[in-house]
């Protein structure tokens, strides 16, 4: 054991130092990532049904791409992800900026309390989805539901509403689950990149006579646009890629009202074991996930510092 | 400063103390009701009209879940998956993470980037080769399986999340023992890890909870009691009870607290060092 210390010891003077340290996690990751999504790649030009093993896995060539384009279903899903992914970015975006603006002063008046409301803001954010799924899911419920109740006596409702069986409350109703969950993810770096501004900034534009507005327009958003762009590009790839949520809450009902191309994915590999028509999928969204990004970055322009 | 300015600001800190107040309510309330309903006899969970408090403060909801529904083997599965998970991360992250934080070789930067990017490909579309793959290997359905699963998405965070934590140590500390005749590893080992203390915990409990909390991968690649986790097994109960709100609110309270509990003791460092690495979506 020794020995082998003393020899580990020896090499990590060597040139290959560096990379040595680096191997165990290049193995890994080409094992379990780069293999997995290549062959996922290459998966969605075969045909590949667990149920059916007397198929074999035939090469369909675009077969599974033509397919899709009319499918119906896929439609919908597309449509659907674009919704979902900038709706509710929105909403979690707006909420973490003004959450993060509210707790920025008071973190800058010394008001009592503020960092325990840090903290439990944060909450959701780790919570699981499903437990988040079935707590809303409890919530909404159309006959035990808090919020039916809480909606009728205040004379908002006119009787309990079933949510998730009209495809547009239904639509509307998983947006404001998926913003609780991940409003905090804003909230959390635009609070820390606010309280990393100078006050004397303020202080010099208060001299000035600029107001909350003007300071707001001219200090605060400037410097917080860098992390604006990159966190909503995290945000809209983690919306667009996470199922979870509406698995639990609607499955993509009612009828397809709520599917979008990560549920339906997941459904086609999961429920149909379809596993050549899910791998095309995801690589159509992923496609587009990857043209978002690039037209995203380049019209806000942050690369170019 | 003038009165008028003064009275300015204390209108607006009050409106700031309410606004924080309305959205930390936003964010309880889910979890509050559920506590409740948790708490709840059956007779007033499933009620003409709704009962807000419990009439009678049962654990009866605790008790179903445990003794009917498997739990204790979910959980069991979970915390073993989970340990898996955050050893093999932490381990070779470590490695990986000093490694860019400290060396500077071709294609370091490119490295970084890829990393980032990789968040981009669907989860799909890595499950379904790992569900092809660990089934040729004979890992579909076992513990270590699904760990290795998880490492797709935990390690290019982990690594992110360890750099920075690595790149807030000063090097001229290594210089220094290197002067005095410690060796690279010895450097690594003696010096930079203990001074990394915080930051390795706090990565490893983050790995933990996300860990601890993953849904989808672990719906794909379970299918027995022997290695599927508690989000599984929760949805599952779904269609085994009926109109189970008590005993489903009472495994989400359950499987919660260890959450709250490590998020409590790690938020501040963990502030830190997502905000310095920008991860997880």
């Amino acid at each position: 054991m020794a020995r082998l210390l003393e020899r580990v010891a020896l090499i990590s003077e060597g040139r290959m130092w560096a990379w040595l340290l680096l191997l165990p996690s290049l193995v890994l990751v080409l094992a379990v990532l780069i293999y997995p999504v290549g062959s996922g790649i290459l998966l969605s030009f075969r045909e590949l049904r667990l149920t059916r093993p007397d198929l074999g896995t035939p090469f369909v060539g675009l077969r599974h791409y033509v397919e899709l384009f009319s499918d119906p279903v896929f439609r919908i899903a597309v449509a659907n992800t674009a919704l979902w992914a900038v709706i509710g970015t929105a909403c979690q975006f707006i909420l973490g900026l003004i959450s993060a603006l509210a707790l920025n002063r008071g973190f800058r008046r010394l008001l009592p309390g503020m960092r325990l409301a840090r903290v439990l803001v944060l909450l959701p954010w780790v919570m699981p989805s499903v437990v988040a799924g079935h707590m809303w899911a409890l919530m909404l419920d159309s006959r035990l539901g808090v919020i039916n109740d809480v909606l009728v006596r205040l004379g908002v409702l006119e009787r309990y509403k079933a949510y998730f069986a009209d495809p547009d409350t239904a639509l509307a109703a998983v947006p404001v689950v998926a913003t609780w969950g991940a409003f905090p993810f804003f909230t959390l770096f635009y609070l820390s990149a606010l309280q990393g501004i100078p006050d004397d900034l303020y202080e010099a534009a208060g001299v000035d006579g600029a107001g909350a507005w003007l300071q707001f327009r001219h200090i605060t958003w400037p410097l917080l646009l860098p992390i604006v762009v990159a966190t909503v590009v995290l945000r809209m790839i983690g919306m667009v890629n996470a199922p979870d949520l509406l698995l639990v809450l609607t499955g993509g009902g009612p009828g397809h009202a709520t599917q979008v191309l990560s549920l339906f994915a997941f459904q086609t590999a999961y429920a149909e074991f379809n596993f050549g028509y899910a791998a095309a999928i995801s690589v159509m969204m992923m496609l587009m996930l990857m043209a978002f990004t690039v037209v995203y970055v380049r019209i806000s322009g942050v690369l170019k510092e | 400063m003038p009165r008028s300015q003064r009275r300015l600001d204390r209108i607006f800190d009050a409106l700031t103390a309410a606004l924080v107040l309305v959205v930390i309510s936003f964010c309880l309330f889910p979890l509050l009701w559920t506590l409740l309903t948790s708490l709840k006899l059956e007779q007033d969970i499933v009620t003409p009209t709704l009962q807000y408090l419990p009439r009678a403060i049962t654990l009866d909801n605790y008790v179903t879940l445990w003794r009917q529904s498997g739990f204790p083997t979910l959980v069991v599965n979970s915390v073993l998956v989970t340990s898996m998970t955050g050893v093999i991360c932490l381990s070779i992250g470590t490695l990986a993470a000093y490694s860019i934080s400290r060396y500077r070789f071709r294609g370091r930067s490119q490295l970084l980037i890829f990393y980032l990017v990789i968040r981009m490909f669907p989860v799909v579309l890595m499950i379904i080769p790992l569900f092809i793959m660990m089934r040729n290997l004979g890992l579909l359905d076992t513990r270590v399986g699904l760990a290795l699963a998880y490492t797709t998405f935990l390690l290019p965070l982990c690594i992110w999340m360890l750099k920075g934590f690595f790149d807030a140590i000063p090097p001229e500390l290594e210089d220094a023992a290197r002067i005095d005749g410690c060796t690279r590893l010895g450097a690594l080992v003696r010096i930079v890890l203990p001074l990394a203390r915080s930051g390795l915990v706090t990565t490893a409990v983050f790995v933990a909870i996300v860990a601890w909390n993953e849904f989808l991968f672990a719906l794909m690649m379970t299918t027995s009691q022997g290695s599927r986790t508690w989000p599984v097994g929760l949805q599952l109960m779904v269609g085994e009870f009926q109109l189970p709100w008590g005993p489903l609110s009472a495994g989400g309270i359950l499987s919660v607290v260890p959450i709250i509990i490590f998020f409590a003791l790690i938020q501040q460092s963990l502030i830190r060092g997502l905000t310095a690495g920008a991860v997880k979506g």
